[in-house]
């Protein structure tokens, strides 16, 4: 109805007058992309190692060589005892020490398989699991080459062995980049957060100024304004997903596999559900900064439960319950699926439908608060 | 001079009590972040929906199968699928990956010793294919290990887990969340006490009297001690308590660098009010300067040494690094001030920093 | 425009340049009836009643906290009453609260204009809003700015105007739809004397055009004002009479006095 098309007009007007509006939508994804598509990476690079050799020998030494220049990690120096090795992790200065026993080679020689330690910082039980992985990988191919220092003891093996060798390939992501998995998802999240905060908050400013009073005197029905809001956020939020697509893209250099209409599609859906939620949140807030912690509040947890970084399936069964009420856990893996493998509307459907239902929902459930009345 | 501190520091805490909803948030929320984190944050994988396709249909290869079926890793949901639908299983998500075993099996086992096997994996989530790949290694590794039972290896690798020996993600977590939640409360809370002041023209007002800064500055701060302080000691305590994370370390120690730390949070919160002119501008603000750098770059969950150089030196210049290294340190490794000094020294430095830069915003702006 | 201020009030005839007919009322624009609105245990309006006739200046006083914006809230259809009738341009204010709005226009006390847009953006967009046609949106915007004289300033952002403007652009935007019956909350508080004294110069303008004006206010020398005013206290109607008359029979000389006596009588 025309009303609609007067509020839209003013919203625009508004908008357009705020500098800091350009900033936020066109500039600001480009910097949260690069800086957090960086920073959120669960691969293990860097990891600062030390060596504790008490055996001093060619095998030894050999052993240690290799695990020095294991990629991934950073050789920090040789330690010469127990407690210092027990200080350089207390003090953070290395996250793995590798020990040699003393008489290792010796050992080897005589076949009693002498153990070689690994000490593990424990702290981050994640990336001291992938780097002890490293390591065991490193130290199980030395298992090979130690077979020269003891003959005796390799020939004592089997004539014959079995081995099953695994072959992997890497689907979508052949070389396993972090990024791949994460920049879509930014993007995702990027969307939630303008679209759910930016309504919440203007609806909320209306109230503490006083105009929504002033509009709730007139004819216009509380649908009719509903309306209005959201179609302004609705454009401002595609046009921010158009910036993010071209910000993963210019700067990770990853483009979607799949169709980019379907993709648009989908984010509309989406959104329905995100300004659902922003408009719920401005019913309840009487004032902008319960508005915004309102909607920071609801995002801290669709972000926590949507398998952004944790992949849902891990999590305890009660909290996967949880998220199926979340939008963006089905925009996540819709995005990510449309990104990397390019898939159809044939396998997304399922996700559309639960986000169309809890748009819906969340619309209902906020226009029916949204009564044009005070207290 | 007293009473004036005493009548603001009074004012705010009414203020604070009055708005209960927020009150609520700011309390509530901190537990129940601490309760998702601790229970939902975990990169281990289990049942991983495994498709298997036997085209060997050998003793040997449901022996292998059946291996990888019966531990907790594996869920098989898919069997025998033909090679063309591996695709479309990947984009039903129906499965994560897909254990192909060749019809030459059995036969290439017995004859020279060496079979192959193919593991397709949907590598999408980069992470989780590098588990599966391991967890699959793993499970043929024992494989090995059955088929050749007189093999001995050479020498054993023994790791021994300091800190944290069954790396349970309540133990990294927890102390973690403490710094994040310490420093977005603090700032957030600070620096719209003070623009909603200047929004609503009282500050104006409480100017006129003869009221120092300084002394209003104080006022206000001290009670958002009071509440981040009780956030962080909540967590340490309901940590603790019920996910079970071992204090090692000296608690007066936690308590005194959780003071610091608090401070930092706070003078930044100062220095946001003399940029924000609106509650609106402080949150936004305040929020993208430490919850944004707090999660992503101080090594929160994501290491560091992960990172870009020029990411690490936006790491360097993070509060909560420090104190992420300071508070793990503590509780889980019992590092004491001897081990923990420079992490120390560099948050009092900034904290006299941001203290100085703000102070000097905050008469600017007024004179 | 009529320069005709008069002490005493002015008395209109009732029926004189109304609008079109509608159901019930006796020809009256507002119709209240034992009117009540409780906040909890606290009694905001307490049984309150009266009529006020088309084309009349009906002023409201009372001291702040005595019930006055929470009336006319009702007469709005912003708020619902605890108890009570009433009704608005023959519609009432329960049932039929949102066929109110279309005859209604509202100034509240805070003025209520989005201070990031101009004068006539808020005018259009409030136009819009009403369900006027474009051109007639241009057409009453171009009227009321001249005759509220704000054809210069119309392009200025609404934040950057001194009070009196504000004040004179929101009165527009209630006016644009040309409601019958004008509600206005405290539309003069500050607000300079002369450009109090030309607000009311307005107000009797849309009087004489047959409009129906309920106006509140603290300020006791504008209550000379209207044809008649209600003197509220503590949610109760204490005084409802003509100016005029209500200094005849407090033997007072100004209205101040009157509320003066009204007040410190009732307050035992």
């Amino acid at each position: 109805m025309r009303r609609i098309f007067y509020i839209v007009q003013k919203e625009f007007r508004q908008i357009r007058r705020v500098r800091a509006n350009f900033a936020i939508i066109f500039v600001a994804p480009f910097f949260q992309l690069l800086i957090m598509g960086s920073a959120i990476t669960t691969e293990v690079k860097n990891v600062p190692i030390a060596t504790l050799d008490f055996d001093h020998s060619v095998a030894s030494r050999e052993i240690l060589e290799a695990v020095r220049s294991t990629t991934s990690f950073t050789y920090v120096g040789a330690v010469s005892s127990e407690r210092e090795a027990a200080a350089v992790l207390d003090r953070g200065r290395a996250k793995l020490v590798v020990a040699i026993p003393p008489h290792f080679e010796q050992q080897m020689k005589d076949g009693e398989a002498p153990r070689v330690q690994v000490l593990v910082d424990g702290v981050d039980g994640n990336s001291a699991g992938i780097a002890l992985g490293y390591i065991q990988a490193t130290l199980a191919r030395e298992q090979v080459r130690m077979a020269r220092f003891a003959p005796l003891a390799a020939a004592r093996a089997a004539p014959r062995a079995s081995t099953i060798t695994v072959i992997p390939r890497m689907w979508y992501n052949p070389d396993l980049m972090s990024k791949l998995n994460i920049v879509p998802g930014l993007v995702a999240v990027l969307l939630m957060m303008l679209t759910m905060l930016l309504t919440a908050m203007n609806i909320v400013r209306e109230k503490e100024i006083g105009t929504l009073e002033q509009l709730m005197v007139t004819p216009i029905g509380s649908i009719q304004l509903i309306i209005g809001k959201i179609i302004p956020f609705f454009v401002l939020g595609l046009m921010q997903l158009t910036v993010g697509i071209v910000a993963a893209g210019l700067v990770f250099g990853i483009w979607m596999k799949g169709s980019i209409f379907l993709l648009y599609a989908m984010a509309a859906i989406f959104c329905l559900s995100t300004l659902g939620f922003g408009i719920f949140v401005s019913t309840i807030a009487r004032t902008q900064q319960q508005a915004m912690f309102m909607s920071w509040f609801f995002m801290i947890f669709s972000l926590l439960l949507a398998g952004f970084f944790i992949p849902i399936e891990n999590m305890p069964q009660a909290i996967q319950d949880i998220t199926y009420i979340n939008p963006l856990r089905y925009f996540i893996v819709i995005i990510r699926e449309i990104y990397l493998k390019g898939t159809g509307f044939r396998f997304l459907w399922k996700e559309a439908l639960a986000m169309g239902a809890i748009g819906v929902l969340a619309l209902t459930s906020a226009s029916l608060r949204f009564r044009k009345r005070l207290k | 001079m007293n009473r004036i501190l005493f009548s603001i520091v009074r004012k705010e805490f009414t203020h604070i009590f009055r708005d209960i909803q927020s009150l609520y948030l700011v309390l509530g929320m901190p537990l129940l972040m601490l309760f998702l984190y601790g229970y939902a944050i975990t990169l281990d994988m289990r049942q991983i929906d495994t498709a298997v396709i036997d085209e060997s249909h050998t003793p040997e290869s449901r022996e292998l199968i059946s291996h990888l079926s019966s531990t907790d890793f594996f869920r098989i949901t898919a069997r025998d699928v033909p090679l063309s639908d591996i695709g479309d299983l990947f984009k039903e998500r129906a499965a994560r990956c897909v254990l192909i075993i060749p019809p030459s099996f059995a036969r290439d086992l017995a004859a020279t010793g060496d079979a192959q096997v193919s593991l397709i994996v949907d590598a999408s989530d980069p992470n989780a294919a590098n588990f599966i790949r391991n967890y699959v290694g793993q499970v043929v590794a024992n494989e090995n290990q059955a088929l050749n039972p007189e093999r001995s290896a050479l020498f054993t690798v023994s790791p021994r887990i300091f800190y944290n020996p069954d790396m349970r993600s309540a133990n990294f977590f927890v102390p973690g969340l403490i710094a994040l939640i310490l420093i977005l409360i603090t700032s957030l809370l600070t620096s719209i006490a003070i623009v909603r002041e200047k929004e609503t023209g009282t500050m104006e007002q409480i100017l006129v009297s003869p009221i120092r800064p300084a002394q209003i500055i104080v006022g206000k701060v001290l009670p958002y001690t009071l509440i981040g302080f009780i956030d962080g000691v909540m967590i340490l305590v309901v940590g603790s308590l019920w996910f079970k994370v071992p204090i090692a370390g000296s608690l007066a120690l936690a308590l005194g660098m959780m003071l610091v730390y608090v401070i930092t949070g706070i003078s930044l919160g100062i220095l946001i009010s003399t940029i924000a002119k609106t509650q609106a501008v402080a949150m936004l603000v305040a929020v993208t300067l430490t919850v944004l750098p707090s999660t992503t770059m101080s090594g929160f969950i994501f290491p560091i040494s992960s990172m870009p150089v020029f990411l690490r030196w936006i790491s360097d210049i993070i509060p909560a690094t420090y104190f992420l290294e300071i508070i793990r340190g503590i509780v889980l490794k019992g590092n004491t001030l001897a081990d923990l000094y420079r992490q120390a020294l560099i948050l009092l430095g900034m904290d006299i920093l941001l203290i100085a830069v703000s102070v000097r915003a905050f008469r600017v702006r007024l004179g | 425009m009529s320069d005709h201020l008069t002490k005493g009030g002015r008395v209109r005839a009732a029926g004189a340049g109304q609008g079109p007919d509608r159901a019930a009322s006796n020809g009256h624009a507002v119709e209240v009836r034992d009117l009540t609105r409780a906040f909890g245990s606290f009694v905001a309006v307490d049984h309150v009643s009266f009529s006020v006739p088309k084309g009349e200046i009906f002023g409201f006083l009372g001291a702040n906290g005595a019930g006055k914006t929470t009336t006319i809230r009702m007469l709005c259809g912003l708020l619902l009453p605890t108890s009570g009738t009433g009704s608005v341009g023959g519609y009432d204010i329960v049932r039929d609260s949102e066929r109110i709005k279309m005859s209604i226009g509202y100034m509240s006390q805070r003025f209520s204009l989005y201070e990031d847009l101009t004068v006539r953006e808020n005018l259009q967009f409030f136009g819009g809003i009403y369900g006027l046609a474009r051109r007639a949106i241009a057409a009453r915007t171009g009227e009321l700015l001249a005759s509220v004289g704000l054809a210069e300033t119309a392009d200025k952002l609404v934040g950057s105007l001194p009070v009196g403007f504000k004040q004179r652009t929101a009165l527009s935007a209630a006016l644009l739809h040309d409601p019958e019956i004008v509600f206005l909350d405290e539309p003069t508080s500050g607000v300079d004397p002369v450009a109090r004294r030309s607000f009311w110069l307005l107000i009797y303008e849309l009087a004489d055009r047959g409009k129906t004006v309920f106006v509140t206010t603290h300020y006791m020398d504008e209550s000379e004002y209207c044809s008649r005013v209600a003197i509220m206290r503590l949610g109760r109607i204490a005084e409802l009479e003509n100016p005029h008359r209500l200094k005849e029979r407090y033997h007072a000389s100004t209205m101040q006095e009157v509320f003066m006596r009204v007040e410190s009588e009732n307050g035992q």
